[in-house]
């Protein structure tokens, strides 16, 4: 029962690879975040950055992020943003993916197209929603002062009251083909007959969407809610592009926010509390998907 | 017995270029059980799906219980099916399987969960009713999906071969429960199946197709005693009939194959060219000698134990059947006694039976 043994068994060799996994997984995701969780209780600044140990301040930071004018702000902004990001992308994604799960000709090689979308570098969507958006020339307030809509044009990037819903409609255009590309791998899922046996039972296609698409489709659409809310949460480059979190904070999301701290302000500690936080919220989330995932493969 | 519930007429079936019904007619009987049997791709699938309303039908009508069908919703048809893969809904457990096409009536909760029971207790399912479909063996997932055609007390039940993915001792046991059942509600069954023995065993009405066109219909066993052709002969009966070419001789009654004189009871053309079609069971070995016998060696024997199959140094090689177990050895000379009443003659250009035994 030697090392070589076990490495010629498979067992040993299958252990290494694990370990390999682990390793990486433990030096590049694990310390770091350990690190963060020490630093948010800490006094780090731009002198003392370089050294490892730094002075402790207990909760400080904490008290200190609750405390903050911003922090109600960032937190509802968080909240619109995520959830209004997320019910959108995911309704208008269902809605493609059932549109496209209707067999016509090229129905695929069309879906195909929405992922060019998706592939995009988040600032080059950032760029582009600028142009679209944009209060002098931008062809939405051309369209909207066109059809009648609106009297003048909106400043979607300079206006308090609408900066953070240009941002999450560039978001919703960002997300919404991943969205639909996962729910059509759920919908192909779901046997043909199926449909069949319910149309023989008497159902209409409403009651085929609420009796058998919908329950069937359940452990997908938990795991593509939660990685939804996930990938919202790292969402940075379409602020940074589009309205840098302003005008005053307007649009300043959680994530965005621990940015400035940390990388403007040069306030360590205190974008660590925020992200802190944000590992907290995304690991509930996760513990959805993977709850969503498991049921999948029971099925 | 004799009033239609479903009646097809002239129904044609394309899918693009590809032809998958030609001209089809066929009535079904109220409380009827009709078997659409043939090799797969000849189109009894798609008979079966254009009746439950799941393919549309190119041209043609089609009524069930006098209703013009042909652009009705499969919903409005008032069919219950029975797949092959049972297509039950996994996410529902086995009562909310039975009931769901109640559920969607709008029938309460309680008068479900009653006749759920009832049901269940009608097919032995009443220990699985909170089981989920993954839970339940095959035989139990076909025990579900016929439960949850009989809890409609549909127009007519159609069965996609469902028996297809049990294991043969199971398979014998549902064909005979399924007609049981049959016959106790008194429902008109359309059944599709690629196996002869399911179709001549259950159904009243037999329907042969190949190649979308229906070769033959009719009751089991004049399809087994009068095959209208040569297909319809070979497809129905196990082991399957054994064809010869022959040519008819001079008294225009007896005909020249398998290298003898076979006597037959019709009368032909003289010189008339023909194929012989005998069935295995219907052949019996004799002395070689015997007067009218084909003298003949027997090339190889199997025994199964309830029967032995023979086959005989003929061109072409014959398939013979006789009960037990048979003392005959392989390279022994023999003679073969063929009835002439159950000599079966085909058209060798056209296949049809030149005439009809029985």
């Amino acid at each position: 029962m030697g090392p070589l043994r076990s490495m010629r068994d498979g067992i040993g060799f299958d252990t290494l690879l694990i370990g390999f996994a682990l390793l990486y997984l433990l030096a590049f995701a694990g310390l770091p975040l350990l690190y963060n969780v020490i630093i948010s209780f800490q006094q780090v600044d731009v002198f003392s950055l370089g050294t490892l140990l730094h002075p402790g301040a207990g909760w400080d930071n904490y008290l200190s992020i609750f405390r903050d004018p911003l922090a109600q702000m960032v937190l509802w902004n968080t909240i619109i943003f995520t959830v209004g990001s997320v019910a959108f992308q995911f309704t208008i994604g269902f809605a493609f993916a059932l549109f496209f799960h209707q067999k016509f000709p090229g129905a695929t090689w069309f879906r195909g197209l929405f992922l060019a979308a998706w592939v995009m570098p988040g600032l080059v969507v950032g760029v582009l929603w600028n142009w679209l958006l944009s209060g002098d020339f931008g062809v939405i307030n051309h369209v909207l002062l066109s059809m009648g809509l609106i009297s003048e044009p909106i400043f979607w990037r300079s206006d308090i009251d609408v900066s953070l819903y240009s941002v999450i409609l560039a978001n919703i255009w960002y997300g919404m083909p991943f969205n639909m590309i996962l729910l059509s791998v759920g919908l192909a899922a779901i046997p043909d007959d199926l449909y069949e046996a319910a149309a023989l039972d008497g159902a209409t296609a409403w009651q085929k969407f609420w009796t058998i698409t919908l329950p069937m489709m359940r452990s997908t659409i938990g795991a593509v809610l939660a990685l939804g809310v996930i990938f919202t949460l790292q969402q940075f480059d379409l602020f940074a592009a589009i309205t840098s979190g302003g005008p005053a904070g307007s649009s300043t999301v959680a994530q965005y926010w621990s940015w400035q701290l940390s990388f403007r302000e040069f306030d360590f500690g205190r974008g660590a509390v925020i992200s802190v936080m944000m590992i907290l919220v995304v690991l509930a989330v996760s513990l959805v998907y993977v709850r969503s995932t498991r049921a999948e493969t029971r099925m | 017995m004799s009033q239609p519930q479903i009646r097809i007429e002239n129904v044609d079936k394309h899918y693009g270029a590809f032809h998958a019904l030609k001209s089809v007619d066929l009535t079904i009987p109220k409380g009827g059980f009709v078997a659409l049997v043939g090799p797969s791709g000849c189109g009894k699938s798609t008979l079966l799906r254009t009746i439950a309303g799941l393919e549309k039908i190119s041209a043609g009508n089609m009524w069930i219980e006098d209703r013009l069908v042909n652009d009705l919703a499969p919903r409005h048809r008032d069919l219950a099916m029975v797949f092959q893969s049972y297509a039950l809904y996994p996410h529902m457990n086995v009562r909310d399987n039975l009931t769901y096409a109640l559920r969607l009536k709008g029938v309460s909760k309680a008068e479900r969960a009653k006749r759920a029971q009832e049901v269940a207790e009608t097919i032995g399912l009443e220990n699985l009713l909170d089981r989920f479909p993954r839970a339940l063996s095959g035989g139990q997932r076909q025990r579900v999906a016929m439960g949850r055609a009989i809890i409609r007390s549909p127009k007519a039940f159609l069965f996609d071969e469902p028996l297809s993915n049990l294991d043969a001792a199971l398979r014998v046991r549902m064909r005979k429960e399924i007609r049981a059942l049959h016959d106790r509600i008194g429902a008109t069954s359309v059944y599709v199946t690629h196996d002869q023995i399911e179709a001549m065993t259950m159904a009243d009405h037999v329907v042969v197709l190949r190649a979308g066109v229906i070769e033959q219909q009719g009751a089991p066993l004049e399809l087994y005693e009068r095959p209208a052709n040569r297909f319809v002969a070979g497809f129905i009966g196990s082991p399957a009939m054994n064809f010869a070419p022959g040519v008819v001789a001079e008294d225009g009654s007896s005909v020249a194959a398998l290298g003898a004189t076979i006597a037959t009871d019709v009368t032909m053309q003289p010189g008339q060219a023909v194929t012989v079609g005998l069935r295995p069971e219907h052949v019996s070995v004799v002395a070689p000698d015997a007067p009218g016998a084909v003298p003949t060696r027997i090339a190889a024997v199997e025994a199964t134990g309830s029967s032995s199959y023979l086959f005989t140094e003929n061109d072409p090689e014959l398939v013979l059947v006789t009960n037990g177990t048979s003392a005959l050895k392989a390279g022994e000379n023999v003679g073969l006694a063929i009835p002439p009443d159950q000599v079966h003659l085909f058209d060798p250009d056209t296949q049809a039976a030149l005439r009809q035994t029985g």
